[in-house]
């Protein structure tokens, strides 16, 4: 059986994965540059290197994400949507409604008992509800984005934020700051804010069977459970969230090679 | 007691509101030579007006724009009020107002959007305005959100584009996100710009397209609410005066405020 590549070129994070069949045989993270050709050859020698493979021995690559159309070497590019669609529902059958939390957009989408894709809303106009406006209050509390989600945790008393607008709370952050708000608790209150963007775009949906969370979003385990309280309901998370929409496309590749 | 103005004073607002509520009213009365006694009544408005200790009576924004306008340009009917935190549109009628709408929620479309555009292209705020008037054609901005726009404009920065291109296209930009909020309400002439937003030519020709119509600007912008406020202040006074009742004033002076900073 031979190797198949997915890659994912997202704004911000660019992944590739390699798997045999429907096995994740390996996978690298790098983040996605100024050069998306340039990186998108870099992330793939990453992942072969850690498999001991070379270029040649893989059959079919198929590319998704922002910058899909980006990876000249790959032999179809196919939406993200359609990737996480199929990552997902191969880890979680269970899996109905789909939450991915990128660093420039958010989406929800709804999956049918064979994993088919049946609506999905994107959030595209708004920083509220992406990554980003994590990135903005992580730069003003001089924190990693890693560490952002057990310090918010530990909140008692999140900071209630009087917009989801993130440039408007960047401000309102750095005045309760000024009055002594403990970081935890502006963190805490930012995923709270985020949480409720992103729930808006489950709701016009409608939340169907259980849930999962993809995308960098998923790794920040204060946001998570931000969602969860919202949603009043667990929620699945992939072992490596982001490369979610790239396995998806790996388990595609692997199907097109055997046609 | 008539309508005239006597002295004004326009500072930065900065965290703390009650310190600099003395500083500017200590300010307007040096230039006009008077004592805090000598005030009647005074009223605070705007989005800090509960931190004026010394203030007699809060009104709001929308109220206190809507009477400095009538007075200073008795035939608008619409205002829109572009701020640094937010942008409002007041429906009026013969100085009444009558409705009004306003964006808090979202920095696209307030002053807050031009403060972070100008600084991503390294252009002082003040210089925008005149900068836009010599694009070629302005740049098309497709984000919304001033976070997106801000990285938008940086990398058609480095594609090329020109910074005054760029600010014309901010420009447009928030003049699209205006009208759409002002059209809510049925928008009718004369319509007037009041706002740090008013003090910028290139936003003002850019909404003037928008609104396919000529816009009025009052020769100080930023003063509309507060000469509102003073307004309401006299009218509650002669008011009162006619009544025969004693207003109810604030206890706290102009110097015990400063305790309070």
């Amino acid at each position: 059986m031979a190797y198949v590549l997915g890659i994912d070129i997202g704004s911000s994070f660019s992944k590739a994965v390699v798997c045999k069949d429907k096995t994740l045989i390996s996978y690298a993270i790098m983040p996605s540059g100024g050069n998306y050709k340039e990186t998108a050859g870099k992330t793939t020698e990453m992942a072969l290197e850690k498999a001991g493979l070379a270029v040649s021995d893989i059959s079919y690559t198929i590319a998704t994400g922002y910058g899909a159309t980006m990876v000249d070497f790959a032999d179809q590019s196919i939406t993200d949507i359609s990737c996480h669609a199929v990552g997902v529902f191969h880890l979680f059958p269970s899996v109905r409604t789909l939450i991915d939390i990128g660093a420039q957009f958010s989406k929800a989408i709804l999956l049918n008992d064979a994993g088919k894709v049946t609506n999905f809303v994107l959030n595209e106009k708004c920083a509220g509800g992406s990554g980003k406006f994590i990135q903005v209050i992580a730069r003003i509390l001089h924190m990693n984005i890693e560490d952002i989600g057990d310090i918010s945790l530990k909140s008692e008393k999140p900071v209630e934020f009087t917009t989801g607008c993130a440039v408007f709370a960047e401000s309102e952050a750095v005045s309760r700051i000024a009055e002594g708000a403990l970081p935890a608790d502006i963190l805490a209150g930012v995923h709270k804010a985020m949480a409720s963007k992103i729930i808006n775009l489950v709701v016009r949906l409608g939340l169907v069977g259980d849930c999962a969370i993809t995308g960098g979003g998923a790794k920040d385990h204060g946001l998570v459970r931000a969602i969860e309280t919202e949603l009043k309901t667990d929620v699945l998370i992939p072992d490596e969230p982001r490369i979610t929409a790239a396995f998806g496309a790996a388990l595609l590749a692997a199907e097109n090679s055997r046609k | 007691m008539d309508d005239t103005l006597v002295s004004s004073i326009i500072g930065p607002t900065d965290p703390e509101h009650r310190r600099l509520a003395n500083k500017v009213m200590e300010e307007a009365l040096n230039r006009a030579g008077f004592a805090f006694g000598d005030l009647a009544y005074v009223v605070a408005t705007g989005y800090g007006r509960i931190n004026v200790p010394f203030a007699d009576k809060q009104v709001t924004e929308i109220t206190c724009h809507a009477k400095g306008i009538y007075s200073l340009l008795p035939t608008a009917e619409t205002i829109v009020d572009i701020g640094g935190q937010d942008s409002k549109c007041i429906k009026l009628k013969d100085g009444k107002v009558i409705s009004f709408v306003m964006n808090d929620k979202c920095a696209a479309g307030t002053g807050r959007f031009l403060e972070v555009i100008a600084g991503a292209l390294g252009v002082p705020l003040e210089k925008l305005g005149e900068l836009s008037l010599s694009a070629g054609k302005a740049a098309v901005i497709s984000n919304t959100c001033t976070v997106f726009a801000e990285q938008e404009v940086t990398s058609q920065l480095a594609n090329g584009e020109t910074v005054a291109n760029l600010i014309a296209g901010i420009h447009e930009a928030i003049a699209v996100r205006i009208y759409s909020m002002a059209n809510k309400l049925k928008i009718s002439q004369n319509v007037v710009i009041t706002g740090g937003g008013a003090k910028n030519i290139g936003l003002v020709r850019a909404l003037e397209e928008k609104f396919g119509c000529p816009v009025l600007v009052p020769p100080e912008p930023l003063l509309t609410g507060a000469i509102g406020a003073a307004i309401v202040g006299k009218e509650t006074y002669e008011k009162a005066a006619i009544k025969g009742e004693t207003l109810k004033r604030s206890t706290m002076g102009l110097q015990e405020a400063r305790f309070f900073s």
